[in-house]
């Protein structure tokens, strides 16, 4: 620390000092203030600890003693049988879903000729 | 440090330790309230309840005055948060004026040296302090600001340069 550093730190102190010239709070007072509102926060929070607590415990017993009531369902078999639809794995080929490759039964013509021995 | 003086919930710390430090740490709440001695009072009581419930807790990575300096200085900026937003929501309801509602105290406006460190920007102002009312090394009053070291040692060479010149005029022995 230089001469000016020290120079600067006496005039400093000096004019922090009588900025704060006054009345200190003895220790002993702001002390046993300080445990008066420790000892009131832990109380509180005792308090609010166990009405947290009772409060959960309460809520425990009314889901463990209303007896729950049950009802029953069943499935309709016809309805569900009504519900089901069944498509081919190859419909995905076809231009429109579900489109009726056979738009018109084809019409066979059937000739009783022969051409060397086979059907024509 | 005497068994029966130590605190329950912070081992480390013992209220003849804290006596020992009570006035520094009350000077130093009385800077961080504009120099209230009430806000001040209630500033370091509430420290002492942190260290009693143990919501601070005290590791010794540092020493036990810039521990409870900064416990002061975390506990004045969330209050002057709470009070500030408490003004705005007022101001915005238009039921005060924040010039109204904050009355600042001017210490000892005639003292030169005094006017000086207060126009330094807060953070130049904090390290002043610290280092050279409070016997604080940079390193602890950069932890007790919540800077780094590097941070602090910078504000703490451009305060001293500016608070050199502008006391040079008034004493001698300002320039290096």
């Amino acid at each position: 620390m230089t001469d000016s550093d020290t120079a600067l730190r006496v005039a400093l102190r000096d004019a922090q000092a009588s900025v704060e010239k006054g009345d200190m709070p003895e220790f002993d007072g702001i002390w046993a203030a300080a445990n008066a509102r420790t000892r009131t926060l832990r109380r509180r929070r005792r308090v609010v600890a166990g009405s947290v607590a009772a409060a959960a415990v309460a809520a425990i017993a009314f889901g463990l003693l209303v007896p729950r009531e049950v009802e029953l369902q069943f499935v309709d078999e016809d309805e569900l049988l009504g519900t089901t639809s069944w498509s081919a794995p190859s419909d995905g080929l076809l231009p429109e879903h579900q489109f009726d490759i056979y738009q018109e039964i084809p019409v066979l013509i059937e000739s009783t000729e022969t051409y060397g021995g086979a059907l024509l | 440090m005497r068994e029966s003086d130590v605190l329950h919930k912070n081992p480390h710390v013992s209220r003849s330790a804290l006596e020992a430090i009570h006035g520094q740490v009350f000077g130093w709440a009385l800077s961080r309230s504009d120099y209230d001695p009430v806000v001040a009072e209630d500033l370091v009581q509430q420290a002492y309840v942190e260290l009693l419930t143990g919501k601070a807790r005290f590791d010794n990575k540092s020493s036990l005055k810039t521990f409870v300096f900064s416990i002061v200085q975390n506990l004045a900026r969330s209050r002057y948060r709470r009070i500030a937003s408490r003004l705005r929501l007022l101001h915005a309801a238009g039921t005060v004026a924040i010039d109204d509602a904050v009355q600042l105290i001017e210490p000892n406006e005639n003292a030169a040296v005094w006017k000086a460190v207060q126009e330094l920007p807060q953070r130049q102002r904090d390290i002043v302090e610290l280092v050279f009312c409070r016997d604080m090394t940079i390193e602890a009053a950069a932890g007790v600001m919540g800077v780094t070291v590097g941070t602090g040692r910078a504000h703490y060479d451009r305060a001293k340069k500016t608070l050199k010149k502008k006391l040079s005029n008034i004493g001698a022995g300002f320039d290096d």
